[in-house]
């Protein structure tokens, strides 16, 4: 019994980890999160956790367009290219937290931390996105494992939040508090606690792992128990139903109340994550009370699974045990013979598979299986073809260690792929670079020939004359400056008329001569002197549309003459950001390659270190059968009962 | 005998839970070369996420220069009478995008979103610009409707943003062009 107890304990110790928020379900981008224990529900960067803005600059919605497709990476680089060319200006602060936030969810803490203290240094914060600020800061230390400091900035939040986020504050305090073994804190910080129905559910959850590891089982229990008989069909609730379950059955077989830890195992998912756990535990509660027969049902059920299963494996010597139990040798020995032979295939398995990891197969059936698929890659897994390479990838990404290794190797050939695609288009950019400036150089004669037959000084000139004459007229009132070309010809004629009669003053036959050029004279004059106010509005309307025209031919001229001048300069500043650039991505890609090759090989030990303890169980396990029916066979010949 | 196969199956199952436990050690423990590749891993990305802001910048600048940018945005408000499939654009009479949305990015435009659905070039003068949007409208009809924009590009750049929201006194999805400066 005292063996069970620690059987108890141990997985007890491994359930009674503090459980806190969630991603989105299906949410495929990476999570902050602590060394994982147990459940985890912690809300990468939510996109429902943003505030409700008003766009006041397109472009910061095309970040948040970008942010809410869950294309981080792509909303991070247009965030930081639209900053710096000075979009983002009215939403500076929110922009700058949503930043943090992208740092944060793709993993690089260190600069999700600095961007989240500078915008607590600054003074000018407004407390709104402080409270955030202090919050993602506490995020992003609880996820790199500082507790202390997470629950100082956790608690600088002045209560600004929203529920969801306030919710999550809550757990990642007490998460953290667990994590350092301060259960009584914890459970201080839970206590009472309510929220919205998914958060009270997981308080619930860490406050009665807390309560147990307190040593207060009674509460501890009467808490999981809540957890354990939720009505729910939601997916994740149901998950962490059946791990309440769990934690509580085998919390109750250490307490020594076996009927009432296989009522509590019973509740646990035939098909979930957890049925393995429960089958081999629910058989346990059997056998302490005794019901070997009883126990065998579970057992029987779990021994028809997938060896690599750890519980499975079990199963196939708690069978036999439970068949000795019964006194039914012949089965038992049978079982333990079936054991042998299942270990043994088994290993000879996982060294194919072994030999499989190190010709490197491993990796490319692991992206195959995820890729496009990240959000449901554990029920894409199921369909792998049984090739020693994928056998046991199922079994291999479920680990925590190995599936962020992964997550790393697979974000590393995303680098790669970009850098493989900036390198093309960069070849590209200098092809049309290259282009235009021949292009340029094609059309700068003709151009040049055009610009040269342009004068416009000239041009200003005339026009400024025009100006002038016209307000020297306005001044004078001077008709005869707006006159029609007819009535110029008029006018000269009569200047003809007056000087040919000023030829023959006194002389009495020219006076009727003379009357008639006065009259013709008086008749132009009040002709001209009742248009001149129509002709003047004419000539200032024609003197506006001649500066127009002036203007536009002027600044179409400026225009041309600064693009034959500032097309080359253009064209060559751009190719200096072409030739700096380019150095840059082949850098780049060159240590990225490496670094995939060494994450890789990372990858590759991880797995094949875990096959290795795998096969070592099954040593352990095979040479446990073997002595037992060495024993029983012992036993029958000596006639021992 | 049955002592003692209690004593052999007992631990086995100790095992099990003590390579849980083990394994979650090395998960929070990791090792000192594990801790430099992650940095090196966490540092290249840094490196491309900045060198990627510098590379879009330099196409920007290199393909769609200022004086001739033109950028079209298409946003959407509630939804409730519109479920968006794809929206088409032609400028000029000619087709320059067709658009075909996923239900991740039509999330994303009715979360608040504003998509940057093309980015071209345009010369300064008098254009005109159709948008088509097709989708689903109320009772699942299938939907199309189009709106037209008579632009005057001047130089520097110019932003259009197409703008999808519910009319909720006719019960019908309205589209708006708004033109920013």
């Amino acid at each position: 019994m005292a063996s069970r107890l620690n059987i108890v304990l141990a997985v007890l110790a491994a359930w009674a980890a503090p459980v806190a928020g969630s991603a989105t379900a299906g949410d495929s981008v990476p999570v902050a999160t602590a060394p994982e224990l147990g459940a985890a529900r912690i809300n990468t960067l939510d996109p429902a956790g943003l505030p409700a803005v008003k766009i006041q600059d397109l472009h910061y919605g095309d970040v948040l367009f970008h942010f809410y497709a869950r294309d981080h990476f792509e909303a991070l680089v247009r965030l930081s290219a639209y900053r710096e060319q000075r979009h983002l200006n009215p939403h500076a602060r929110d922009a700058e937290l949503l930043r943090g936030g992208l740092y944060l969810s793709l993993g690089q803490h260190r600069e999700a931390r600095e961007t989240f203290e500078r915008l607590l240094a600054d003074t000018t914060t407004p407390a709104q996105v402080r409270d955030r600020a202090w919050f993602y800061l506490g995020k992003v230390l609880y996820a790199t494992g500082h507790f202390d400091q997470s629950e100082r900035a956790l608690r600088a939040v002045s209560g600004g939040l929203q529920i969801e986020l306030e919710s999550e504050r809550r757990l990642l305090i007490a998460q953290g508090l667990m994590y350092r073994g301060q259960f009584d804190a914890a459970i201080a910080e839970l206590d009472g606690w309510q929220g919205p129905d998914n958060w009270t559910a997981y308080g619930r959850f860490n406050l009665g792992v807390a309560l147990v590891r307190a040593n207060r089982a009674e509460r501890g229990h009467a808490m999981l128990e809540q957890v354990g008989l939720l009505r729910t069909t939601d997916s994740e609730l149901r998950s962490l139903r059946d791990k309440a379950n769990l934690a509580l059955g085998y919390a109750l077989l250490q307490a020594g109340q076996p009927a009432a830890a296989r009522t509590a195992l019973d509740r646990v998912r035939l098909e979930g994550p957890q049925a393995n756990k429960a089958l081999l535990g629910a058989g346990w509660a059997d056998a302490a009370g005794g019901d070997y027969q009883q126990a065998l049902v579970p057992w029987v059920e779990l021994h028809g699974r997938d060896l690599l299963d750890a519980a499975v494996q079990e199963s196939y010597l708690a069978v036999p045990y439970a068949y000795a139990e019964l006194s039914a040798i012949g089965q038992a020995v049978g079982y333990y013979e079936q054991a042998i032979e299942a270990y043994d295939a088994e290993r000879i398995r996982i060294e194919e598979s072994i030999a499989a990891i190190r010709s490197g197969r491993l990796l490319t059936a692991a992206l195959a299986a995820d890729r496009g698929a990240q959000s449901d890659w554990f029920a894409q897994l199921t369909s792998l073809p049984d090739a020693p390479e994928s056998r046991y990838l199922y079994h291999l990404l479920a680990g925590h260690e190995f599936q962020e290794g992964l997550k790393s190797y697979r974000s590393l050939e995303s680098m790669a792929q970009n850098l493989d695609g900036w390198s093309t288009s960069l070849g590209a950019f200098s092809d049309m670079l290259g282009t235009r400036a021949s292009a340029f150089a094609g059309k700068l004669p003709e151009a040049d020939r055009r610009l040269a037959m342009v004068d416009v000084a000239d041009i200003n000139r005339r026009r400024d004359d025009l100006r002038a004459q016209l307000e020297a007229a306005l001044r004078d009132r001077d008709t005869t400056a707006l006159a029609t070309e007819a009535e110029r010809q008029w006018l000269a004629m009569l200047a003809g008329v007056d000087a040919e009669l000023a030829a023959h003053a006194g002389d009495a036959s020219f006076d009727e001569a003379r009357e008639k050029a006065r009259l013709t004279r008086g008749v132009l004059t009040w002709n001209l002197d009742a248009v001149w106010k129509t002709r003047v509005w004419q000539a200032q309307r024609a003197m506006r549309e001649l500066d127009a025209v002036v203007y536009d031919a002027r600044t179409r001229h400026a225009g041309a003459v600064k693009a034959r001048k500032g097309t080359p300069e253009r064209a060559a500043a751009l190719s200096v950001r072409v030739d700096a650039v380019s150095p840059r991505v082949t850098g780049l890609a060159v240590r990225v390659a490496a670094t995939k090759e060494a994450q890789g090989r990372r990858l590759a030990d991880i797995a094949i270190n875990e096959l290795e303890e795998q096969r070592r169980r099954l040593d352990e396990y095979s040479v446990q059968a073997r002595y037992a029916i060495a024993t029983i066979y012992d036993r029958a010949s000596s006639g021992a009962p | 005998m049955r002592a003692w196969i209690k004593a052999t199956a007992v631990p086995a199952i100790m095992l099990l839970a003590l390579a849980t436990s083990r394994a979650e050690e090395q998960a929070e423990q990791p090792t000192p070369e594990r801790s430099a590749l992650d940095a090196e891993v966490q540092g290249l990305r840094r490196e491309v996420v900045d060198l990627n802001r510098d590379l879009f910048m330099l196409e920007e600048d290199l393909l769609f220069p200022a004086s001739t940018q033109i950028a079209v945005f298409v946003s959407m408000d509630v939804g409730t009478f519109f479920d968006l499939d794809s929206v088409q654009i032609r400028i000029d009479g000619k087709e320059v995008s067709n658009y075909l949305y996923t239900a991740r990015e039509r999330e994303a435009l009715l979360r608040g979103g504003v998509q940057r659905i093309w980015l071209g070039n345009m010369k300064a003068g008098e254009h005109e610009l159709v948008a088509f949007f097709t989708g689903q409208g109320t009772h699942e009809r299938d939907y199309k409707r189009g709106t037209t924009l008579a632009i005057d590009k001047g130089v520097g750049a110019k932003y259009v943003e197409l703008r999808i929201s519910d009319r909720l006194r006719k019960l019908q999805p309205e589209f708006v062009v708004k033109v920013w400066e």
